[in-house]
């Protein structure tokens, strides 16, 4: 009985969140009919990506949670605390991850057009830009430490470098992808037919990157801004 | 309509003037007798509506699955409306 309640519950919330079912509903009809609706509807990437990217951003989600918790308990501390950081450091940082995305962005675009000198040249343009950001943010790390600051100094600097440090490392290990698409994309392996490596994977690196870009977009004005 | 490059180039421009603007009200704002609540709101929108650019332009999930893009956008949507409501 549980069972079938929560089926129903599923089939209703697919329901509502893709409207285009009506038309998979239709097109079941012929199998013609029914291509052209997952042509159309394609998720770049491997699904497995796309699950990863969930469970990453449930993880931060947390964090994000956990620091407006925080900051509404502690007020006094967490204001002292971003007085503390640098706020143009945070901008140009966002500027360059955003910088960085659009370059990952068109180099897929390059990729789809077997144009592989121009997608080369993108995703080192988006390295360049990812290591913009790195050294910012080590600049500002050794700022703080520097001034005596560090993960145990209050609730706001241990928040502070745990989420940051947390999503420096995930740029870290989005710009070994990055890295590692363009030396394939080199090498030719994406046009290798006996090769593994498929546009698919191309995408999913980018949507990786993506979504580290993403992260940022809400983690700068949580601590930065507001 | 707009080619790839030009829509992607469109969407940076886009992002990078939504992050002066939230720099901007973070400026201004915070320290006037605005209301806190309509300072956070205002900065969360903007993080919203920078999200929505990245998922639909960058990420391409305009033309994919509803339901993929739908829960990306929600993400957008519901931590930023979370954020702002924690700070009432």
């Amino acid at each position: 009985m549980m069972y079938k309640r929560l089926i129903q519950l599923w089939k209703w919330l697919t329901f509502i969140l893709m409207p285009n079912n009506i038309v998979s509903i239709h097109a079941q009809s012929t199998d013609m009919d029914i291509a052209i609706t997952n042509e159309t509807k394609k998720l770049p990437g491997d699904l497995a990506m796309w699950f990863f990217i969930l469970a990453e951003l449930t993880v931060f989600a947390i964090f994000f949670i956990g620091f407006a918790i925080a900051e509404n308990l502690n007020v006094e501390m967490f204001a002292q605390g971003k007085t503390q950081l640098h706020k143009v450091i945070g901008l140009l940082n966002t500027i360059a991850l955003i910088t960085s995305s659009y370059f990952v962005a068109i180099s897929l675009h390059a990729m789809r057009e077997n144009n592989d000198k121009q997608v080369v040249i993108r995703l080192i343009w988006a390295l360049m830009f990812a290591s913009v950001y790195i050294v910012f943010k080590l600049w500002e790390y050794l700022a703080l430490f520097s001034q005596g600051i560090d993960i145990e100094t209050n609730t706001f600097f241990t928040l502070y470098f745990l989420i940051t440090a947390f999503h420096f490392m995930h740029i870290l290990l989005g710009m070994v992808i990055l890295l590692y698409m363009a030396v394939n994309v080199y090498q030719g392996k994406y046009r290798d037919p006996a090769s593994e490596n498929e546009l698919s994977g191309f995408e999913s690196g980018a949507c990786y990157w993506h979504m580290v870009d993403l992260l940022w977009i809400i983690l700068f004005p949580l601590i930065y801004v507001i | 309509m707009l080619k790839a490059w030009q829509r992607f180039a469109c969407s940076w421009g886009w992002l990078i003037i939504l992050t002066l603007a939230s720099v901007a009200i973070g400026h201004y704002l915070q320290s006037s007798s605005v209301n806190s609540f309509i300072f956070i709101g205002l900065v969360m929108l903007i993080v919203a509506m920078k999200g929505q650019q990245i998922i639909d332009v960058f990420m391409e999930l305009k033309h994919a699955p509803r339901l993929w893009r739908n829960i990306m956008l929600a993400y957008v949507i519901v931590i930023p409306l979370i954020i702002t409501i924690i700070y009432l």
